[in-house]
């Protein structure tokens, strides 16, 4: 992991998901308060102006660095759990990210707990946990088979109830709609994946 | 002379005259000092009780006793008695707080 | 030992600072008290900056018991709880109770010289058990 390789990263994510932030408001509306857009790109801005002087540390320091960005500038509910999911990240991964699939699911775990949530309620946590199962088997070419992973996970969630988080109150009403947290992580994984690619 | 301080007990009853009765700031206060004593103090709207910790603030915020209504006392072990003086004088003076009935209270 | 000290978090600031007064008037002043309340973008919600600045206002050697309100109060305190300092993280608990009448009954207990599980379960007795 060089400093030019994650500074890509970190740019490429930053500005898919401020460029998403009217879709995920949108998405957002219909289940919940209408901020998950704002409040991601927040985050994001932040973490993009910090960009370069981020890239420079080591990996884990990197991580770090954004989860507690995200945790300060997010807000709403999924400030805490991309913030956890960073942070936890951060202390698990080495500075190669030769154990990513170990500590992605580390950190998974941690984004359940926080939330005290897990797959099945419609939350982020159905596609970050196909993710991390496709991650643990490591079968074929991961850079470009998770994003369709993570997108079909992210569809996956629309005839769902959501049994957990603010959608959670409208019961049936939230059957229909994709769930925005889901979408923002599909988007999140795409983004780093192509961002290897390139 | 034997010493009875683990025996020592007082047990005495006043009527609450302040507006609220015990509720809110009264509670409190009341839970505050009864803290302040090592021996054991209890509440009770009435002598068969039934008796309530005053020490705990909850306990005592729940029995929401209105103006009117008799609060027993009864405190147990060292310094029994000179703490039922104290909790006397805290109900007698009606908490520091208004005894005006709430409708007699005239408002602006 | 000094007393425990009493940090509120409300989703509002208004809730945050009322709460607050009512604790004062009722309790005292001889309980180290903090309140914060909106988020980082000055909105109603909650911020885990502004969450760790009022443990850090209200600290007390004896701990901290920290009262919210809804959902987000409670997951953005105990984040600014795991980001304190290995000696102070140990000394502070969030109360699962109704925040305003949590925060009068913990400050009371407080008041009293009570030790920290003391302050968090007379808070708790006021939640459904």
């Amino acid at each position: 992991m060089t400093p030019a390789l994650l500074h890509r990263l970190i740019v490429a994510v930053a500005d898919d998901v401020i460029a998403h932030a009217d879709e995920l408001t949108e998405l957002d509306r219909a289940v919940g308060d209408g901020d998950h857009g704002i409040n991601m790109k927040r985050g994001f801005e932040a973490v993009r102006a910090d960009a370069l002087s981020t890239a420079e540390k080591p990996l884990p320091d990197a991580l770090k660095a954004i989860g507690t960005q995200l945790v300060m500038k997010v807000g709403g509910a999924s400030g805490p759990l991309y913030g956890t999911l960073f942070l936890a990240l951060s202390k698990e991964i080495a500075p190669d990210a030769s154990n990513l699939p170990a500590a992605f699911a580390k950190a998974v775990e941690a984004v359940k707990a926080r939330g005290k949530s897990q797959a099945g309620q419609k939350t982020m946590l159905d596609v970050l946990t196909p993710v991390q199962l496709a991650l643990a088997e490591g079968e074929g070419d991961l850079p470009a088979r998770l994003p369709d992973v993570a997108a079909s996970a992210a569809n996956a969630t629309i005839p769902m109830l959501a049994t957990r988080g603010r959608a959670s109150f409208l019961g049936e009403r939230s059957i229909g709609h994709m769930d925005p947290g889901a979408r923002s992580s599909a988007l999140i994984v795409a983004s780093v994946c192509r961002a290897l690619e390139d | 002379m034997k010493d009875d301080t683990a025996t020592e007990q007082a047990a005495d009853r006043a009527e609450l005259i302040n507006a609220v009765g015990l509720h809110a700031r009264p509670s409190v206060k009341l839970t505050q000092l009864a803290k302040t004593f090592d021996c054991r103090v209890e509440i009770a709207l009435s002598a068969d009780g039934p008796w309530v910790d005053a020490k705990s603030p909850v306990k005592v915020m729940r029995v929401k006793a209105p103006r009117g209504a008799v609060l027993h006392v009864r405190t147990f072990g060292k310094g029994a008695r000179a703490a039922m003086d104290s909790l006397m004088s805290l109900v007698r003076s009606g908490f520091g707080e208004a005894t005006d009935r709430p409708a007699d209270i005239r408002h602006g | 030992m000094p007393n425990v000290g009493i940090v509120i978090v409300s989703h509002s600031p208004k809730i945050a600072e009322g709460a607050a007064d009512m604790v004062r008037q009722m309790v005292g002043d001889n309980v180290n008290l903090a309140y914060t309340g909106g988020d980082p973008g000055g909105g109603l919600g909650t911020g885990v900056a502004s969450i760790r600045a009022a443990i850090d206002r209200a600290w007390s050697e004896a701990g901290v018991a920290i009262l919210v309100d809804l959902g987000g109060a409670e997951t953005n305190s105990e984040i600014a709880v795991e980001m304190l300092d290995a000696d102070r993280r140990g000394r502070v608990v969030v109360c699962n109770a109704p925040i305003v009448e949590g925060a009068v009954m913990a400050a009371t207990e407080a008041s009293g010289g009570s030790p920290l599980e003391t302050v968090r379960r007379t808070a708790e007795e006021l939640s459904p058990q």
